[in-house]
């Protein structure tokens, strides 16, 4: 994807590199067509193509744990203790291990809408600027859906008594999945200097 | 050469230089693998490219305005 992505940048640039140096060639009409071509289609489908894969690398695990402040939230995913609850979907492939972050977070700055987008922003800023608070917090909540979007429909889950029982309230977030005492202990990145942690092909 | 002629030619470059700078931008941006990447590519390489383009599309309304003035 990559590849063919900056295939096409080099075509645009040989392109716009002969406009830019003989722009006189524009006066037949193959060449406007082509002028057209080099300097208006070609270079927006550039834009759409990196926004895709900034957007699908931006998916990476790697990518969210590039940030100093994530570390902890990384080192989280593997604590040897199955009451973790991002801990035991990473370990046990319950989530793609290579994008567990937006597996579990696909509302989560950049990727949610506008609002979201521009609160992404500013974590940047916090990152290279300012200074990354202590605790992250996540903007009004974590949203039940985040579960509900692997988990509703599942036997295990419908078949709980006690899911059943509030399921409407689940799936109106009037009952938190993780804050209601039931999985409450989810990241916990305070506690992490007293957990065992699961090595890998151990 | 006419003086109209002149600025669409000066256009067309203005534009093909933004476009080429925007792309070599997105190009950096897809090597390096880093949060600030993303920042790059959409703050500068995206904003040159479209700029680049706005710059082209503005040497056609150009072109047609003052093919349009010669008619009349």
């Amino acid at each position: 994807m990559t590849q063919i992505l900056i295939s096409q940048i080099i075509l645009s640039i040989v392109l716009a590199c002969i406009f830019l140096i003989r722009p006189s060639v524009t006066k037949t009409v193959g060449w406007k067509i082509l002028a057209f071509i080099g300097l208006c289609v070609l270079p927006a489908l550039c834009i759409v193509g990196g926004m895709n894969i900034h957007m699908q690398r931006s998916e990476q695990t790697k990518f969210c744990i590039s940030c100093h402040a994530m570390a902890p939230y990384a080192r989280s995913l593997y604590v040897d203790d199955p009451g973790y609850i991002p801990a035991q979907h990473f370990q046990n492939h319950r989530v793609p291990a290579d994008r567990a972050c937006y597996a579990c977070h696909a509302d989560y700055s950049i990727y949610g809408p506008l609002k979201d987008k521009m609160r992404g922003l500013t974590r940047i800023y916090m990152q290279y600027v300012s200074k990354p608070p202590a605790t992250i917090q996540i903007p009004g909540g974590y949203d039940n859906n985040q579960c509900l979007h692997c988990h509703a429909g599942a036997r295990d889950f419908e078949g709980n008594a006690i899911h059943s029982a509030a399921m409407d309230a689940l799936k109106s977030n009037q009952m938190s999945c993780i804050s209601s005492g039931c999985h409450d202990t989810v990241h916990n990145v305070t506690a992490l200097d007293h957990v065992k942690f699961w090595r890998p092909g151990q | 050469m006419t003086f109209r002629n002149l600025e669409f030619k000066w256009l067309l470059r203005a534009s093909s230089v933004l476009i080429i700078l925007g792309l070599l931008v997105e190009i950096a941006s897809l090597l390096w693998f880093h949060p600030l990447s993303f920042v790059l590519f959409a703050f500068a390489g995206a904003s040159l490219i479209g700029l680049g383009i706005v710059v082209y599309l503005a040497s056609l309304v150009f072109v047609a305005s003052s093919g349009s003035e010669n008619r009349e």
